[in-house]
């Protein structure tokens, strides 16, 4: 990886619900704010740069809220960055986070995702009436669910695999007291049953919609090393950190296994050292909103052949049990504040390799993917994290 | 001659485009605190890490961002800190006559809020005078909760 050490040292999450008007916009972030720097042993004072990323701006109808967050966010004085990229944002933040650090400007860098779900209905904001669209109007869900059943006929999976990985994801969510949707009483029959959105998307295979926000505090490595001496909680050491995109409308693009996912997990891995990531990695937080995103991105980052990436689903090899847990949060199927929801895998990945991932820790979990996805399956990021130093 | 404003796009689609997408906001434990106190017809204000009191209350320190929590109840009059006067009323404003639009720092407080004041004009309103809070008939937990200041003692 170019540049200098950097590392995770703190992470802090808001609980996440369907509406949090217990808190104002900035209280909710200062809920997340207040948790990372607490777990990073460090107050406000201590950090040179705040990075921040959310959702476009009309989902909460409010224009660059960064401006009216700075003092909340501690930022008077110091350099505040916004970053956009649709529902990858959260990771393209964490991303350009770590650039602030690995470039040697600064050492400790506070970076910020968070969505307010509940202030609008984000399923339509960004959609421009008919009729101005070139294409149906029909949601997140129906415009995923023909490439995912598109999926379903080239690799021949059968059609238990939703259901199979929202049931794990739902009852990891269970161990995850921040989770969103907490429904003990789910079984594979009550998602079966569920209703048919978009098929074959049933409602209980499909995200939440959610408020909350999630901190993390990065840190150059002596800064890093510090802040470990403090708390006692070693870093998340970052190995790799890749973005990538391609234009939702390239002619002759794929987006049931898309160019720009796989180069991004190319790239990534190789920075890392990863030459056989089903192998080397430990336990993997991916952006799957619709259940069936799993198997297709275990093959879309390399994790399983084309065509097999719901084998492992079937296997249980994805399970906490597994020999490559997927989604040990609960993911983005129990928890959905979009524009945080890519900085959530970041920093649940960092959470494994510190082991402070409480109920839902992999025991001994070394290396780490976090995986961010966004806008029509078109914006990648990803990050690899390690207990070790690169 | 007429004027010609086409680049071209005649028989190609122009559409009216409106805009209009509903929000639901929270105020939060601070500011939902103070507009809530209003509906009571009363005034919060709370502490900052200094010992001022901020009126309207704020949610975190304004000098050290630290968290805040301890409101304080300040009092339903004050006194003038800055005003201008508005001569020419026009649709739309606080008060349908002539009005001042003044900074009043209410007692117990240690920081000026914006309002408006029903006087009868100019030269009875003066920075150091002293106003109260008039309410509105029907609070609903609002600043407008606050009809306007009036001045204390009537009209100097």
């Amino acid at each position: 990886m170019a540049g200098n050490r950097v590392a995770v040292v703190g992470v802090g999450q808001t609980k996440y619900a369907a509406v949090r008007d217990d808190v104002s916009l900035p209280g909710l972030l200062r809920e997340a704010v207040f948790r990372a720097l607490d777990d990073a042993h460090m107050t406000m004072d201590d950090i040179d740069a705040v990075v921040v990323g959310k959702a476009p701006d009309f989902f909460e109808g409010m224009m660059m809220p960064e401006s009216y967050l700075a003092e909340a966010l501690g930022a008077v004085g110091k350099p505040l960055f916004r970053v956009h990229t649709a529902g990858s944002v959260g990771g393209s933040t964490a991303l350009v986070a770590a650039t602030h650090v690995q470039s040697g400007v600064h050492d400790r860098v506070l970076t910020i995702g968070w969505q307010q779900q509940s202030v609008s209905e984000a399923m339509w904001a960004l959609s421009f009436p008919i009729p101005f669209q070139q294409q149906l109007v029909a949601g997140a869900g129906g415009y995923f669910a023909p490439f995912i059943r598109e999926y379903i006929r080239r690799s021949n999976a059968p059609d238990h695999i939703g259901i199979q990985v929202a049931l794990k994801d739902r009852l990891n969510a269970l161990k995850n007291p921040y989770a969103h949707l907490h429904e003990p009483d789910i079984t594979f029959e009550s998602i079966e049953e569920s209703f048919m959105l978009w098929e074959p998307i049933r409602y209980s295979e499909t995200c939440p919609g959610s408020d909350g926000a999630i901190a993390l505090v990065l840190a150059s490595e002596d800064a890093a090393e510090a802040a470990a001496a403090s708390s006692g909680v070693p870093p998340a050491w970052i190995h790799g950190t890749a973005m990538r995109s391609e234009p939702a409308t390239a002619s002759g693009r794929d987006q049931v296994n898309p160019d720009a996912g796989k180069e991004c997990a190319a790239d990534v891995y190789a920075q890392a050292g990863i030459t056989d990531p089903r192998r080397q990695v430990d336990v993997v937080e991916m952006y799957v909103p619709f259940s069936w995103y799993e198997p297709m991105w275990l093959e879309n980052l390399g994790f399983a052949p084309e065509g097999e990436g719901w084998k492992l689903t079937e296997d249980g090899v994805t399970q906490m049990t597994g020999d490559l847990p997927v989604n040990c949060s609960g993911g983005v199927l129990s928890t959905n504040p979009i524009g945080a929801s890519g900085m959530i895998r970041f920093g649940e990945a960092a959470l494994q390799v510190r082991g402070q991932a409480g109920d839902h820790q992999v025991d001994g979990a070394r290396v780490a993917v976090g995986h961010a996805y966004g806008g029509a399956a078109q914006f990648y990021a990803m990050w690899v994290v390690g207990s070790e130093k690169p | 001659m007429a004027v010609d404003d086409s680049a071209g796009g005649e028989g190609l689609l122009r559409a009216p485009l409106v805009i209009e997408y509903p929000f639901n906001r929270t105020t939060g434990p601070v500011v939902g605190a103070f507009v809530t106190a209003l509906r009571d017809r009363r005034v919060l204000g709370i502490r900052g890490a200094d010992g001022r009191v901020v009126c309207p209350p704020v949610e975190y320190d304004p000098q050290t961002g630290a968290p805040l929590d301890e409101m304080v109840e300040v009092g339903t009059s004050g006194t003038i800190t800055s005003w201008s006067w508005v001569s020419q009323v026009r649709e739309g404003q606080p008060l349908q006559t002539p009005h001042a639009l003044a900074l009043i720092q209410l007692d117990g407080a240690d920081t000026a809020m914006l309002h408006v004041v029903d006087a009868p004009g100019p030269e009875s309103v003066s920075t150091g005078a002293r106003v109260r809070i008039r309410w509105s008939d029907e609070p609903t937990g609002a600043i407008t909760d606050i009809a306007c200041f009036e001045l204390d003692g009537g009209a100097s």
